[in-house]
Formats: structure tokens, sequence, C-alpha cells
């Protein structure tokens, strides 16, 4: 489950934004040199694919068995140090957050009121009504 | 949803699964569950809970059943949670503990118990013993016995209990005569979990006079020659621990094994026993909730007379009394943990009480 509020579309826009190639839904990994195979999961089955690093990987469920957080390491995450940075901090990569959106809102219209049906005697004449108005 | 469902001989195997799965499902939204058990707590608790309880539903549940039904003792399970920091809960960092408070640990244990109680309540005796060793060893002592403790390389026992001594601790008969620089030990102790199976025995003995001031603790590993074990008891449920009576003869431990001074040793059972109090009693709670959740879960599903149980005004209440009796539990587990650890004056008689109500009521649901 993505968590960008189930966008999927964080990686993709980010590898894009940096030029990068992206493996998404990564199931499996393996580095060969300066390439990495990616194993992804896609809706016809399997694909791989290789990628020139740097490169950017979104994972999925199957990539591996994540680890059980110890409890010293939860508390130690209470004092690891928080830094926040300003948008103008990031030199290039902050040009980019910033820069305007590449979309652009042409018209916002309802959809249109939705009226009466119309009620058919039998399963021919239904037919014949589908025919006529060009559904069928 | 599992096919066990459907031949109710096979559901209890299931049970401990179905109880974990639902465990583990996120809370929906806008409802408010009045048996959550992570109401209350704070953010880093709330993540303790959720590390143990994924570690119950996915490394003690599955295995619950076949650990009962062949008697096993799940040494590499405990080692696995011995990494996470469930090995030495409320023991001092220094020598490999997580250093937690008495509430984290309720919250700990309650959690694991939804996966295995049996297995749970073994744990948090072994906390118990590794606690009494941190808090009243010499520094000597505490290095040599409970890195390898925490990391439950070795296991532990808690030995009070005799043969002629139970709620009466305080006339135990085990005699532990001083000769030299060792104390030469005489005795049993009965019902010993873990007994025979674990490593460091934490034992109560008599090395001066009757009464509580007559005892003192001494520390002692498997291998001493003098001591031996029982033969295991057979019990119902609660297997996957084993009990055996402790046996010494002509036993020789060092004097620098006692933990504490001479006479002491009533004392730091007795403390070692208001954590225990607490610890038992979430195990409890663990095994409360998940019993809860799968008789909700089994009123939902099961038709009989052409509707689900749940529409049976009768069965609801049932639930609401198992759902109240749980919440009144936890609420005194809960509190009694705080005194403690705050070190009130009514923390023991509060963990006495937690520990008879909880248990009892636990029970009942």
């Amino acid at each position: 489950q993505a968590i960008d509020d189930d966008c999927n579309q964080t990686g993709q826009i980010l590898a894009a934004m940096l030029d990068w190639p992206q493996g998404t839904f990564a199931s499996g990994l393996s580095l060969e040199g300066d390439r990495a195979v990616v194993e992804r999961e896609v809706d016809g089955g399997r694909e791989r694919i290789r990628l020139r690093l740097p490169a950017l990987l979104t994972c999925d469920l199957r990539l591996n068995q994540p680890r059980y957080a110890t409890l010293p390491n939860i508390m130690k995450a209470k004092k690891k140090p928080l830094e926040i940075l300003q948008l103008g901090e990031l030199g290039e990569l902050g040009a980019l957050g910033a820069a305007p959106s590449r979309l652009r809102v042409l018209k916002l219209e309802e959809p249109p009121v939705r009226t009466g049906g119309q009620l058919v005697e039998d399963v021919p004449k239904l037919v014949e009504k589908l025919r006529q108005s060009g559904h069928v | 949803r599992p096919a066990s469902r459907s031949r109710p001989a096979m559901a209890w195997r299931a049970a401990p699964r179905a109880a974990a799965r639902l465990l583990l499902l996120p809370p929906r939204r806008g409802i408010v569950s009045c048996i959550d058990p992570s109401t209350g707590l704070t953010e880093e608790q709330k993540e303790f809970q959720k590390v143990a309880l994924d570690f119950a539903a996915k490394e003690m549940a599955p295995h619950m059943a076949e650990w009962d039904g062949k008697e096993i003792f799940p040494v590499e399970t405990m080692r696995k949670a011995a990494q996470l920091g469930f090995g030495g809960i409320y023991v001092k960092p220094d020598v490999g503990g997580s250093g937690l408070s008495r509430l984290d640990t309720s919250i700990i244990f309650e959690a694991l118990s939804t996966g295995c109680t049996s297995t749970t309540a073994y744990m948090s005796i072994h906390n118990m013993c590794v606690w009494m060793i941190d808090t009243f060893g010499s520094e000597d002592q505490r290095h040599r016995f409970c890195p390898s403790l925490c990391s439950m390389e070795k296991f532990a026992s808690y030995c009070l209990t005799e043969p002629g001594s139970g709620s009466d601790a305080a006339s135990l008969l085990t005699s532990a005569q001083r000769k030299g620089d060792t104390y030469i030990l005489n005795g049993s102790k009965a019902f010993i979990s873990g007994g025979g199976d674990t490593d460091v025995y934490v034992v109560m003995c008599r090395t001066g006079g009757p009464g509580p001031k007559g005892i003192s603790c001494l520390v002692l590993e498997k291998g001493t020659p003098g001591l031996s074990f029982g033969k295991k008891e057979k019990k119902v449920g609660w297997n996957s621990q084993p009990t055996r009576a402790v046996i010494f003869e002509d036993c020789a431990v060092p004097v620098g094994n006692r933990l504490g001074a001479e006479g002491q040793g009533f004392n730091i059972a007795m403390k070692g026993l208001n954590g225990g109090r607490i610890n038992i009693a979430s195990c409890s709670l663990g095994a409360a909730h998940a019993s809860v959740l799968l008789a909700q879960e089994h009123l939902t599903v099961r038709k009989q007379f052409g509707e689900p149980l749940a529409n049976n005004q009768y069965l609801q209440f049932r639930l609401a009394e198992m759902a109240t009796r749980l919440v009144a539990a936890r609420l005194m587990v809960r509190n009694a943990a705080r005194a403690l650890q705050e070190e009130r004056e009514d923390a023991a008689v509060l963990c006495s009480m937690a520990k008879l109500f909880a248990t009892d009521e636990c029970f009942e649901v």
C-alpha cells in the first residue's frame, strides 16, 4: 500500500525530477557492478530490468522480510536529532520543489444532473430502446 | 477465513493464529475500541507494544499449539525475543538490559501473551531473576551473570517454594551451611518453572536462624556437583515450560555467589515477586484480550437459527461482561505497575491485588 495517500506517485515523480532511472514495485534486487537488476511485480506478471546507478527504487511487499525494531533502538529513535531545513537551503533540489506546478486547471464543472429513466415492458423493448439511443 | 472454522474440532488450533491476525489489524477508522490496549500510552510505549504484538503474532502464535502439545520449551524463539530486548526488560542497560519501566514491561508481556501465554509467563520469571541479580548483586555478580541472561544465551529459574513451604515461604528449610568460602546446600525446591532446562538458579536458602531473617539468596549454575532435578511434572496446560523439583545434596556454592547480605534473601525474594505479580497478571491480560477478540469474531461469523450469534442479546451481554472484566483488570495491573516504579508505599499491596484480580477476572473471560 503506497504511503503517499495511496497515490503511488512520489517515487516516480522524484525519479523524473532527478532524471534518474526508476525501478518501482521491486520484489527482487541484485547489484551487478554499476547496474541494479530489479525484478518488478507488474500487472502482467514479473518483469526484470537493468538500471544504471544511481537509480530510484520503490519496494513491494515481497522484496524482503522487515526486521523487528529492537527496544533499545525504539528508545534511541526518540533521541535522534531532527534537523529541519528550509527550502531555500537546499539549492538545486529546493528550486525543483519550489517550481510552479506543471499542471494548469482549464475548467472545473459538476457532472450533469441525473434525469429520470424510462420503464420498459419487456426485454425486446429494452434492446430496441438501447439500439435507438446508440448505446448498443 | 481459515477452512478450519467449519470443523470445530480443528478450530482450537487455528485460534491463536486467528486472534493474532485480529490483533494486528489496524483499528477501523471512526470506531474506537473500548478494549484497545494502546489507549493512554505514550508514543514510545505504543511502539514497544507494536513490536511485541508483531512478534507474538508472527513468531509465537503459529507454534503455540505445537509447543503445548509436544511440551517444547521454545529456546530459539525466546532467544529471538531476547535479541529484541525482551530478555532483561527492566534490567539496566550497562549489563545488557533494556532499562524500561514496570509499566513498559507490563505492556510488553501483555502483548507477548497474546501469542503464547505459557512461554511469556516463563519469560517473565526469567526477567524477574535477572532483575534480582542486577539490583542486589555486586558489580562483579552483575557483570558475571546478567549479560548472558539478557541475551538468553542462558536461562534462569527462581527457587523459593518447597514441598513444605508454599504460602508460608519464610519457613523454608533448604539449608546453606557456611564452610570457609563456600556454602553447602541441602534440601529441595518444588514446582520450579524451567527447572532442569535452565542454566542459572536463584535460590532462597537458610543461612541463619528460623524465620525470614535467616534466609539468604544464592545464585548457582546447572552442572554444579550436588545439583540435580526431579522428573518433569505432567501438567494440564502450560506445557511450553518444564516444571521440575530442584534438589541439593551437599551442593557447594561459593560465597561470592550470594546476592546481598546474609539474611537479606527473603527481602530480595519478595521484592522480586512484586514485579513478578505484575508480570503474571499482565500475561493473563494478554490471554484474555486474545480470547475476547476470538469470541467477538465467532459471534459475528457463526450463524444459528438463521442469524449470526451476535444478534442474541444474551450473548451480547456476555461479550460486554468479558470486555468489562478485561478493562477493569488492565486498569488494576497498570495502576500497580505505576505504583511499583514510583516506589510508593502501597506498591506491594497493589501488586498483590492486581495479581489476584487480573488472574481471576481473566480466567472468567
